[in-house]
């Protein structure tokens, strides 16, 4: 029998811990990376990883976290893999723990945990403010390990272009393309799992990374997944406003005691500490996001006139600044020029992380079957909201479901891909081939790709991000259906047959427009505000119509055909989500 | 040389340039300096080295093998290196590439003093003292190309000296390395206080 | 808009890894707080030179654009470093922007700095673990040594410090200060230090510890401030201890 094989697109903390899972039970895996792994998106988290470890003596317990997230959640997410995240969350930090990552400690040596928004507890284990940076080589590292052993070959600078899908719709390979010499492969694999992160580009400017176009994921959907809460996207209350992206400033910069104000009546006004007592700055994310817009929308009270608020460190002790948030003060640092030790930061809120992504089972099994997902590309933990520092949580844990349950799934295959005929696959390289000879050659149109996913970026951030009105939406739904019409008048610019970037990046937009459609639609067709999705026309929550989990499937129109499935919420009963009073 | 092997002829390398071959030149620029009381008292210390016992053993032991193999591996470390001042004009960046420039320079410089003096003795039977150094230095450009020789030893003695206690593992704090830099480059000042007024004394 | 002010940028460029090289100026209207990979993108939506000619546009490597992910480096200026936060306010004009040379260039801006992920193999950088299973809390580890753990833990592999390294160029086989650093690194965690015997004895091999000649630019370039001299040197002391032990015989090679 010819071994089996499993294939992992994306190498990113879910990615790497799939790898590293398969790897360890004997599995042989394929690792595709846009970039070499060691540069993906999770180098960006900062602020921390959850893990009720309770080392405060505070009582904190895997149930108290499992009720954080689903209420901060708004109550939109299945509750049963929330519970199973939450009680893994623990036995995760001590593993990263063993495997050298160099969080910070208490004075006896133990892990030390810090305070994050929409909890009570110590619950967040952190390497200074790098945190994501630190566990992402941690899992490289090992991976590396398993390179050298000769489980794990890695694929670098090759993107994913689709599924190889058989006559009964199961998925056997994938097709990806190596970004230098722009070759075109099929490659075999039992099981595929995707790992492909957030679509935070499709916003233009965002706090993600340049290859967060969640171009991946909207390739898979565009082939029959299905995808799920597409509409819920988190805006990050506090980011630096930048020319070229929107950098992020952690949430721990408040868990250490950060303080957000701006002047009022020639006054400090620390406007969330008002109205929120019992959590002050460290509400939710949504929360302090959709205040941060009001004081400066509505109410016009940003700083200077300016769409900025303060986020204000400099009442703390400077040393114990540079070892717990060294990360973050050296950005502002270094990008803005002034010193957080000394004066406030300007901050203002920016798209952050999708809580939707391709729909999974239990088992992180999309819809497709032998094609998993895991990590920010699926959909399964967070609901309407994510609470701060669950991400790196999400991202590692989805890695630890995901690859067992893809060995366990090519385990019960009765035919492995070596012995499959090379017909599908000479097929899918054929269409591929052909899909890139028609995008290098868009040499004849008036249309430059970087500038349309400008004013898509634009369009989206000013319709479908904080605060969202049913005529916007409409209209950037028509906007989006022109965006469809105009990408075909693209001008490439360059027809280079060698690490031609210009033309990867139309053939990604074209991805980002479909995923905007879902968004769009999906935010449209929600009737109600629940966490990251808020509509003034319909400022509360209604469980009875919307305590559902949207999910959208292509058409080849780009407009999603939207149903709803009921949310499981056996263990922890929806009640009213409010942070003005004490715990809840 | 063996790439493998690489570890342990560099660090051969850097002692043998302190132990005997930065030895011997701090004793050959002590004895030199006897010169400054004239040149009987050159050639008395001069003598002194040529009477001890086992001459020739001794000085292919002590200075020809070693210092032949310094300077050739070392103009193999030289030529491997890019130097880069003109981005980097950090001081440890401008004595990197001094040490390699007076290094490549000094075998050159070595090679010929070894020809004037030592082999003229041994070819053609020619007295090494006080009176066929002063012939040599009667020449102004001889007495520059010996001034600068002697300049490009101490510095190359007293910087290796520096990267000797780094490679070794001496200093290895900032600090340390920079107290290191101080204290041989006062040593670098001192010895060639020492060796120009001796070559001086030959004029 | 005539008397906007512009900046003036030449660009090296390099068609692929065999092609010649030539020199391209772009001219790309100021805007405060501008950093370099703005001014990139600025050029790829309109690539056109100051003499009006159309070009492609420049390829480059990017991601996080907040100086963590390591992928945009490049000369600027003459001095390597990440593109990103390399803020056109603080840099001389014209600017001038060269690939990292010390590596194969792929295109334009763009390197292929795999041989670093190589050396990282080869001086096994990782903490052996048994396994991914539950086995309890990792190992206690004093506060004030983990604080300077982690700056070496912060090396994101972009290859500055090879590139200001005069000794890593295209006739040594030097492998750099980055990878070197991350065997003290992996030398000093107490799960780490249990083979570390082994990891001094892959950089005392070709291309290892000895290969460093002290300019010490890797510790003036390197973007994250790590004290890879310091590291360098702490390497060289446990050398030298271990080549004794490895010529003598041992019974404490790993403590």
């Amino acid at each position: 029998m010819a071994k089996s094989k499993l294939l992992v697109v994306g190498g990113g903390l879910a990615g790497l811990m799939t790898t590293m899972k398969a790897a360890e039970m004997g599995t042989e895996v394929e690792l595709f990376s846009l970039v070499p792994v060691k540069r993906s998106h999770s180098v960006c988290a900062q602020g921390g990883m959850n893990g009720a470890v309770n080392t405060k003596g505070e009582g904190d317990s895997p149930w108290i976290h499992f009720d954080d997230t689903v209420y901060g959640g708004d109550f939109l997410a299945n509750q049963p893999p929330v519970k199973a995240m939450c009680e893994a969350a623990p036995g995760i930090i001590h593993l990263l723990d063993r495997m050298g990552v160099m969080f910070n400690r208490t004075p006896e040596g133990l892990l030390d945990f810090r305070r994050f928004g929409g909890t009570m507890h110590h619950r967040t284990a952190f390497a200074g403010a790098t945190t994501g940076q630190q566990l992402l080589y941690a899992l490289d590292e090992q991976v590396r390990k398993w390179e050298v052993e000769g489980l794990v070959t890695k694929y670098e600078g090759w993107e994913f272009l689709g599924l190889v899908i058989d006559e009964q719709g199961v998925c056997k390979g994938i097709k990806a393309q190596d970004l230098s010499t722009h070759e075109i492969r099929a490659f075999r694999g039992d099981a595929v799992v995707m790992a492909t992160g957030g679509p935070g580009i499709i916003f233009g400017k965002s706090t993600n990374s340049m290859i967060n176009t969640g171009s991946a994921a909207s390739i898979v959907y565009q082939q029959g997944a299905k995808y799920a809460n597409g509409e819920m996207i988190q805006i990050h209350p506090t980011a630096i406003p930048g020319d070229d992206k929107l950098r992020l400033m952690s949430e721990s910069a408040r868990g250490e005691g950060g303080r957000i104000w701006t002047y009022k009546d020639g006054k400090p006004w620390y406007f969330l500490e008002e109205k929120y007592p019992a959590y002050g700055n460290l509400v939710p994310r949504d929360v302090a996001t959709r205040e941060i817009f009001d004081v400066c929308i509505n109410q016009k009270l940003g700083v200077n006139g300016e769409n900025v608020v303060y986020l204000d460190l400099s009442h703390k002790d400077p040393h114990e600044l540079d070892i717990k948030l060294g990360g973050i003060i050296e950005i502002y640092q270094k990008f803005v020029g002034d010193d957080p030790h000394k004066v406030p930061m300007k901050i203002f809120p920016a798209v952050h992380y999708s809580m939707g992504g391709l729909y999974v089972d239990y088992d992180q099994h999309t819809t497709i079957p032998g094609c998993f997902a895991a990590g920010e590309c699926d959909y399964s933990q967070h609901g309407g909201n994510r609470l701060g520092a669950n991400s790196l949580l999400s991202a590692i844990y989805g890695g630890t479901v995901a690859g067992p349950n893809a060995v366990n799934y090519i385990k019960g295959l009765d035919k492995h891909v070596e012995d499959l005929p090379s017909k599908i696959y000479d097929e899918a390289v054929r269409e591929e081939q052909a899909k890139w000879d028609d995008v290098i050659s868009m040499d004849k149109g008036n249309e430059n790709a970087y500038l349309l996913h400008k004013e898509l970026g634009e369009i989206m951030t000013n319709n479908v991000t904080v605060v969202r009105y049913n005529k916007q939406l409409q209209d950037t739904l028509g906007k989006l259906a022109e965006f469809k019409e105009r990408w075909n008048n693209i001008n490439v610019n360059d027809t280079a047959k060698w690490s031609n970037q210009g033309v990867q990046f139309t053939r990604q937009l074209r991805n980002m427009i479909a995923l905007a459609n879902v968004i769009t639609k999906g935010a449209l067709l929600r009737d109600e505000s629940r966490g990251a999705h808020y509509k003034p026309e319909f400022p509360e929550r209604d469980d009875e119509n919307f305590l559902k989990t949207t999910i959208a499937e292509f058409t080849p129109s780009f407009e999603p055909t939207i149903t709803y499935e009921e949310v499981d919420c056996s263990m922890i009963k929806p009640r009213k989500r409010d942070y003005t009073g004490g715990a809840h | 040389m063996a790439k493998e092997k690489e570890f342990y002829w560099r660090r051969l390398h850097s002692l043998l340039g302190l132990i005997p071959v930065g030895l011997f030149v701090t004793m050959h620029l002590f004895i030199n300096f006897s010169a400054t009381n004239g040149a009987e008292s050159f050639n008395k210390a001069s003598k002194t080295m040529e009477s001890l016992p086992f001459l020739l053993i001794l000085e292919w032991v002590v200075i020809y093998i070693p210092l032949m193999f310094h300077a050739f591996y070392g103009v193999y470390i030289a030529f491997t290196a890019k130097p880069n001042v003109n981005r980097f004009g950090t001081v440890r960046n401008w004595f990197f590439t001094m040490q390699r420039l007076t290094g490549i320079f000094l075998v050159v410089f070595v090679a010929w003093h070894i020809w004037q003096t030592r082999l003229q003795k041994a070819i053609a039977d020619a007295e090494v003292n006080y009176d066929m150094m002063a012939d040599i230095v009667s020449n102004p450009a001889m007495l520059a190309f010996y001034i600068v020789g002697i300049l490009a030893a101490t510095f190359h003695l007293a910087n290796g000296i520096w990267s000797f206690l780094v490679s070794w593992g001496i200093t290895q704090s900032p600090k340390s390395q920079k107290v290191a830099t101080w204290v041989t480059m006062i040593f670098f000042v001192l010895l060639s206080v020492v060796g120009v007024m001796a070559i001086l004394a030959f004029v | 808009m005539a008397d906007q002010k512009t900046i003036t940028v030449k660009i090296k460029r390099q068609d692929g890894p065999e092609a010649s090289t030539r020199w391209e100026e772009f001219a790309v209207p100021y805007r405060p707080n501008m950093n370099i990979i703005s001014v990139l993108m600025k050029i790829r939506e309109n690539p056109v030179t100051t003499s009006g000619k159309q070009t492609t546009p420049v390829a480059w490597d990017m991601n996080c654009l907040e100086e963590v992910c390591g992928a945009c480096s490049m000369v600027i200026n003459g001095r390597p470093r990440q593109s990103c936060s390399a803020l056109v306010d603080q840099l001389q004009q014209p600017l001038t922007i060269e690939p990292m040379s010390t590596f194969p260039i792929i295109r334009d801006l763009q390197v292929d700095r795999s041989r670093m992920f190589d050396s990282l193999k080869k001086v096994k950088a990782w903490v052996p673990i048994d396994g991914t299973y539950d086995l309890g809390e990792g190992p206690r580890l004093p506060e004030r040594k983990r604080e300077w753990a982690y700056e070496l833990s912060k090396c994101m592999t972009c290859g500055v410090c090879l590139e200001s390294c005069p000794n890593v160029n295209s006739g040594s086989s030097f492998m750099g200060p980055a990878p070197l650093s991350q065997v003290r690194l992996f030398n000093t965690h107490p799960t780490g230090a249990m083979v570390k015997d082994e990891r001094l004895n892959a950089i005392m091999g070709d291309g290892g510890l000895a290969n460093c000649g002290n300019s010490q630019n890797c510790v003036q370039a390197c973007p994250k401030g790590i004290p890879l001299t310091t590291s360098i040197a702490s390497l060289n002391r446990a050398a030298t201890v271990q080549m004794f032990k490895n010529f003598f015989g041992s019974d404490h090679m790993v403590d």
